[in-house]
């Protein structure tokens, strides 16, 4: 654990990014069991500014944003990371499938990396959404709906690592042990990939975060009303708020959520790619 | 020769795959494609919904029965002759609605992307030459910033601010309702008008990617002992940076302009949506949103073939550009 730490403590780029994802994945999980959330209306009180009292202001039915904010962070950050994780673990596995196995399986492997390639992730996105839409969804199946159109990528160039890995000189010598295809998977191959997994699943975090955002945004998937994605989207079009000048910080603050949930997994997946490898360090 | 012969063939199968992945995938949305079409048509004729289902099944060449084998074939067919289907929410031929949409999609996205190009790798060719000074730090810093804003989120930030706060921008449509198209100077400067909140939206993003990827390519070049020669033999810094170091860095770039255009196609989508701009991406979210089958399955071929060729484009660049390619 201390040689994890350490490096990101001195790498500042990491370090940042390391602490903006903290922030959020902690408002994330015990942030909705220290702030309530009281969802009923209160007219008397839409559209207050920032205040002691409502730090973030309130919205259009007089609901307090910050507690909005916090509650919706969990479905936010949580289907994010889902997501990522999934594509993630699909892509690793076909990619390294097709990378070690060859022949006729790579072939196949390879025609359906090129066609979840050449299809356009977000459209496809929207249309599977729509299919889903009508039945209740939740956060495991959005996000592995998000995960579909992610992983293609991430599992061809994992596929062109293991495909010069494989013809290295410590490969042949397991293989010549007789050390079994399992061994030389996750014993040779794997520690190899690893870094470069971690970092993928960090970048994949901000197509993760865009996906699911703009699926909310377009009122598709709707599971969780708290969501920033759907908020964004209350905070637009609900009842001409767009035209209220009072209404002017509501989508500012999800808008600023956003932006830094996402630049801070770019810095930290900086920051790490730099920590593992020290050649692009130069560059600082 | 025949290795662009080779691609092609490749490129045709690679497009019947994704129709085929498309086509099936539109067909597991649950729902009769000609519904909506038969709820307007029972209710301006006063006639039984059955009774105008099936009318509507006849007006957009649909059959129940039919079994999916068949469909299939009728829609590759269809696709093969430029016929995209028939929109049942705005019941006219896709085909018309590809007619309006593109021009306003490709006006929008080729503008972008070339100021997007081009100030990206001015700026990230600057930045690379000046490692470690502060106007390196200051364009690193803002790009990855920017990268950071998903286009949506800054397309919602450029109404909110421009259009509703100031007023400076136009809150949807790709010109003013009450001006006849023409070429006249007063029409192209409302076209301008109004495409500048879509155009700003997707030309920024841009800029920062193309800028990231220049600055990097750009550092590992600089590195190079070719360039370390050039200033031994006492070249000066301008013939350099122009003739050693961007015009190497810039090669690989150029060639993935073509695949980042037909890529754009579909990634408009929610920038369209949100400015109320005419173009592909627009139709697009009607379609979802009216769960217009027909109109779904048109834009979504057009842009996988759109991808599909953009991408068989890049790659026959990559082989003018670089010999080596094409000696594989």
């Amino acid at each position: 654990m201390k040689e994890f730490i350490r490096p990101i403590l001195m790498n500042r780029k990491a370090f940042i990014g390391f602490i903006l994802l903290s922030i959020f994945i902690l408002m994330a999980t015990i942030g909705p069991m220290i702030v309530p959330l009281n969802l009923s209306s209160n007219f008397a009180e839409r559209y207050k500014p920032p205040s002691f009292q409502h730090p973030y202001g309130t919205d259009y039915f007089g609901i307090d944003i910050f507690q909005q904010m916090v509650h919706g962070a969990r479905s936010v950050v949580g289907l994010s990371v889902l997501a990522s994780f999934f594509a993630v673990i699909i892509g690793a596995i076909i990619g390294i499938a097709r990378g070690y196995i060859g022949g006729f399986v790579s072939k196949f492997l390879d025609t359906i990396i090129t066609i979840f390639l050449v299809i356009p992730s977000f459209p496809a996105l929207l249309i599977m959404a729509a299919i889903f839409a009508d039945r209740s969804l939740n956060m495991i199946t959005v996000a592995l709906i998000i995960a579909m159109w992610l992983w293609a990528p991430l599992a061809k160039q994992i596929s062109a690592q293991v495909f010069s890995i494989k013809s290295r000189e410590f490969i042949e010598t397991s293989k010549m042990l007789n050390l079994g295809t399992f061994y030389i998977l996750f014993k040779d191959i794997m520690p190899l990939l690893l870094p470069y997994i971690f970092i993928n699943f960090i970048t994949q975090l901000k197509g993760a975060m865009e996906f699911s955002v703009g699926l909310m945004f377009l009122g598709l998937a709707k599971f969780d009303p708290t969501h920033w994605g759907v908020m964004l989207n209350y905070a637009l079009y609900q009842a001409g708020a767009l035209y209220t000048p009072r209404g002017f910080h509501y989508p500012i603050i999800i808008m600023i959520h956003i932006v830094l949930l996402i630049y801070g997994g770019i810095l930290f997946a900086q920051g790490i790619e730099e920590i593992f490898n020290p050649k692009l360090r130069r560059y600082e | 020769m025949k290795y662009i012969l080779n691609r092609l063939i490749q490129v045709f199968i690679m497009t019947f795959l994704a129709l085929t992945v498309v086509f099936f995938i539109v067909q597991s949305m649950p729902g009769d494609p000609a519904f909506g079409l038969a709820v307007s048509i029972a209710q301006t004729r006063n006639m039984s919904l059955e009774k105008a289902l099936e009318i509507a099944h006849n007006i957009i060449g649909y059959n129940p029965k039919e079994p999916i084998i068949l469909k299939y074939i009728k829609f590759l067919k269809n696709i093969f002759v430029g016929n995209f289907g028939y929109s049942t929410y705005f019941k006219t031929s896709v085909n018309e609605i590809i007619g309006k949409a593109l021009p306003w999609t490709l006006f929008v996205i080729s503008l972008a992307t070339a100021f997007g190009f081009f100030a990206g790798t001015t700026l990230g060719a600057l930045s690379a030459q000046k490692r470690g000074t502060f106007i390196d730090t200051f364009i690193a810093t803002l790009f990855s910033i920017i990268q950071a804003i998903p286009a949506f989120v800054l397309a919602v930030f450029i109404l909110f601010i421009g259009a509703v706060r100031l007023r400076l921008l136009p809150l949807g449509g790709a010109y003013p309702v009450e001006m006849t198209p023409g070429f006249y100077p007063g029409f192209i400067l409302a076209l301008i008008h109004h495409a500048l909140g879509p155009l700003i939206a997707t030309s920024i993003p841009q800029m920062a990617s193309w800028g990231l990827a220049m600055r990097g390519n750009c550092s590992n070049i600089i590195e190079e002992d070719f360039v370390r020669f050039a200033k031994i033999r006492g070249l000066s810094d301008s013939v350099i940076s122009q003739k050693y170091i961007r015009k190497n860095a810039i090669l690989p770039l150029v060639a993935s302009l073509a695949i980042g255009i037909g890529y754009m196609l579909g990634g408009h989508t929610l920038v369209e949506v949100i400015f109320n701009y005419p173009g592909i991406g627009y139709y697009f979210g009607q379609a979802i949103s009216a769960r217009d089958f027909g109109l779904l399955t048109g834009l979504f071929s057009l842009i996988v073939i759109g991808v599909v060729f953009a991408t068989f484009i890049t790659e026959l660049l990559y082989a003018i550009i670089d010999p080596r390619v094409k000696a594989q």
